[in-house]
């Protein structure tokens, strides 16, 4: 019976993210979220968990004020959460992420497998699956649209541009979802009251094994921006020569 | 003072929002069309332990404040007002009068299954002659050996020919004036009650409303809830609580209108520009969002109240009226904003509009809530 762990993140809901007038974000009035894909490796796990019995927890690394989203999370089904928490832990680059992770999971959490979304609503590095599998030396399979676990082997299906793959691993084994593997449900309301007397396993930035720097630099964020122009041509040869050349101009053609 | 909804509130909400946009907002247009109740909603709604929200657990509900459940009718009337009617109507006004007024065994008998949302219920108290005048009501109920039989006609009663449980009201003594009127459980198929005709109304079209005959119709004397006498105050008191879900339901609605407003006008072009970048329409969107607050913060206010075991009565009419009203000034707006497309079916606001209308009229009109509310100012 599989011992199954998933990873989330509480990310800022980008419908409220609007755009300044220099084009900076403005996270002034933003709310949070479950990130949209670890929705689905809840549902998963939720699911392996109802076909396989077994255990299942809930882990995340953000700011003590994320306790929303433990909730959250727990309302969709883990029977606990570890919430690795500090101030500090408000815009952690995906390898730094990676490496808290594992730092816990190593030394407080026995597992046979690890979900994790393909990517976070947020950033969507898909980073932190793949570098949290090579931290600890467990095997890594991306891309999955289909789960199940036979004789003790991890039975997955990738997704992948030229088709579908299927790959087996031994357990312990860390899988990144993509939404294509389930259509989460929605949780019950007494899920949801029932969520905040779940246990929470608080760990703080001193409890772990030693300090993680950054080896990004965020120079800065800007919403992207489009320009949008307008320019008639008439349907006469002119026209239609002028249109070539605008096209031609653009890089739109050549 | 504190304006923060909690942690678990907040969650609530979004969950409620999740439901709809999986299971109502791609059905909202289509029943509202073929006037269809979406059972297949509804068994969803008592699956998630939504239809007993704010009753305790031994009676079946998820034990949740007040607040808590209001905001779980507004986010459905966001998306759907019909069904966020029905849950307020089943929730607030009947379950709500057995758990306030009903005796243990009536709670664990019909209670627990409404709260379950195994049945569902109406309360038939308007009569064709009796309206807001409730003193024109006509029908009886005459004790006879274990039983009252009840005779009368009710009218616009919502969920009439889909609920399990009515709770009916009755003159037991005429000659007692306000403490002549009872109130009644009556199951479905119970000979002696009828279905009467269905009504074709311009909104709340999902919710299924009838008129329900009683003829010679004959429930156990165990049904009596509450006292005899005892009606005209558990109709009252039923109102005052179904008040704020009307409320709740009404700022649902101009939500709706708001969202459907800001996200019209930032992609419509005419001359040359989005029109949201006209003064004549931002000022209906200021206007909007700001009697929507307004609204909203009436109806927690009173949802409030009753949390506090405060007397909350006048507030629950107060939040009534204004989101009621509030509802159709700026569903209309919207429909302005939209412009023609507003005027035709397809476009969200249409609906709106309609289904707005009803909270000016169901469960006391905005001039019997101005009667209430003047009332209590005046006393
Ligand atoms: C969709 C819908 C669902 C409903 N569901 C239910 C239900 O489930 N159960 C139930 O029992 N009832 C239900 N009702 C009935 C509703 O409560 C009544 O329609 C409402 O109380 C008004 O009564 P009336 O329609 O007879 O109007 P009337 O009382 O005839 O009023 C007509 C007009 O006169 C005004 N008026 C009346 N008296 C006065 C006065 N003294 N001073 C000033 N103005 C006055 C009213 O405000 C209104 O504008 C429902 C109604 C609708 C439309």
């Amino acid at each position: 019976m599989p011992r199954i762990v998933v990873c989330f993140k509480w990310v800022i809901d980008e419908a409220y993210i609007r755009t300044g007038a220099s084009q900076e974000l403005d996270l002034e009035n933003v709310d949070y979220k479950l990130s949209d894909y670890d929705r689905n490796a809840i549902e998963e796990a939720v699911r392996l968990k109802e076909e396989y019995g077994g255990s299942l927890v809930g882990i995340t690394v953000g700011v003590p004020e994320a306790t929303k989203g433990i909730k959250d999370a727990l309302s969709r089904g883990p029977e606990k959460a570890y919430f690795i928490n500090d101030a500090s832990f408000d815009n952690l680059e995906p390898s730094q992420t990676a490496t808290i992770l594992a730092d816990v999971v190593s030394s407080q959490i026995e597992y046979d497998l690890i979900i994790c979304g393909e990517g976070s609503s947020d950033l969507y590095a898909q980073q932190v699956g793949p570098r949290l599998a090579e931290k600890l030396g467990i095997p890594c399979i991306s891309y999955v649209q289909k789960l199940g676990i036979e004789n003790g082997e991890i039975i997955a299906e990738r997704k992948m541009e030229e088709g579908v793959e299927v790959v087996a691993a031994p357990m312990p084994a860390l899988v990144t979802v993509v939404p294509d593997i389930n259509s989460p449900r929605v949780p019950g309301l007494k899920d949801t009251l029932m969520a905040s007397k779940k246990p929470v396993i608080s760990i703080t930035k001193d409890q772990l094994s030693q300090t993680y720097e950054p080896c990004l630099q965020t120079a800065g964020i800007l919403a992207a921006s489009m320009e949008r122009n307008c320019v008639k041509f008439g349907g006469e040869l002119e026209g239609i020569a002028g249109f070539v050349e605008s096209l031609l101009k653009e890089g739109v053609i050549s | 003072m504190d304006f923060k909804l909690t942690e678990e509130q907040e969650l609530v909400r979004q969950n409620m929002r999740e439901f709809t946009e999986k299971y109502v907002d791609p059905i909202a247009a289509e029943i509202d069309e073929n006037s269809r109740y979406p059972a297949e909603v509804i068994e969803k709604l008592a699956e998630g332990g939504w239809l007993g929200m704010p009753f305790p657990q031994e009676y079946g509900g998820a034990g949740t404040d007040y607040l808590t459940y209001i905001i779980a009718v507004e986010e459905m009337s966001r998306s759907c007002a019909s069904t966020g009617f029905t849950m307020s109507l089943h929730i607030g006004l009947v379950s709500g009068a057995i758990y306030n007024f009903g005796n243990e065994d009536q709670k664990k008998k019909f209670l627990v299954p409404m709260a379950k949302g195994q049945y569902m219920g109406a309360f038939a108290f308007t009569e064709p002659g009796a309206g807001t005048d409730v003193s024109a009501a006509t029908s009886t109920a005459v004790l006879d050996g274990d039983e009252y039989v009840i005779n009368g006609t009710k009218t616009f009663t919502s969920n009439g020919p889909v609920a399990d449980i009515y709770v009916a009201f009755a003159w037991t003594d005429k000659s007692k004036g306000r403490k002549g009127m009872s109130a009644f459980i009556v199951p479905k198929g119970t000979p002696g009650l009828r279905v009467g005709e269905h009504f074709k109304k311009m909104g709340l079209r999902s919710s299924q409303t009838s008129e329900m005959i009683f003829k010679d119709c004959r429930v156990p004397k165990e049904n009596l809830l509450g006292e005899e006498g005892q009606g005209l105050q558990i109709a009252m008191d039923s109102f005052d609580h179904g008040r704020i879900g009307i409320a709740a339901q009404a700022v649902g609605i101009t939500q709706a209108a708001l969202d459907e407003s800001i996200s019209y006008s930032k992609q419509r072009v005419q001359f040359g520009k989005p029109i949201a970048r006209q003064q004549a329409i931002q000022w209906m969107i200021a206007d909007m969002g700001t009697d929507l607050s307004a609204a909203r913060f009436l109806t927690y206010h009173a949802a409030w109240l009753k949390d506090q075991g405060k007397p909350f009565s006048k507030e629950a009419s107060m939040a009534k009226l204004f989101a009621a009203e509030m509802a159709a000034k700026h569903t209309s707006k919207a429909v302005q904003i939209h412009g023609g497309y507003g005027f035709c079916k397809g476009f969200k606001v249409e609906r709106l509009m309609r289904d707005a209308k009803f909270t000016e009229i169901g469960e006391g009109t905005s001039e019997a809530q101005r009667m209430v509310i003047a009332g209590n100012l005046l006393r």
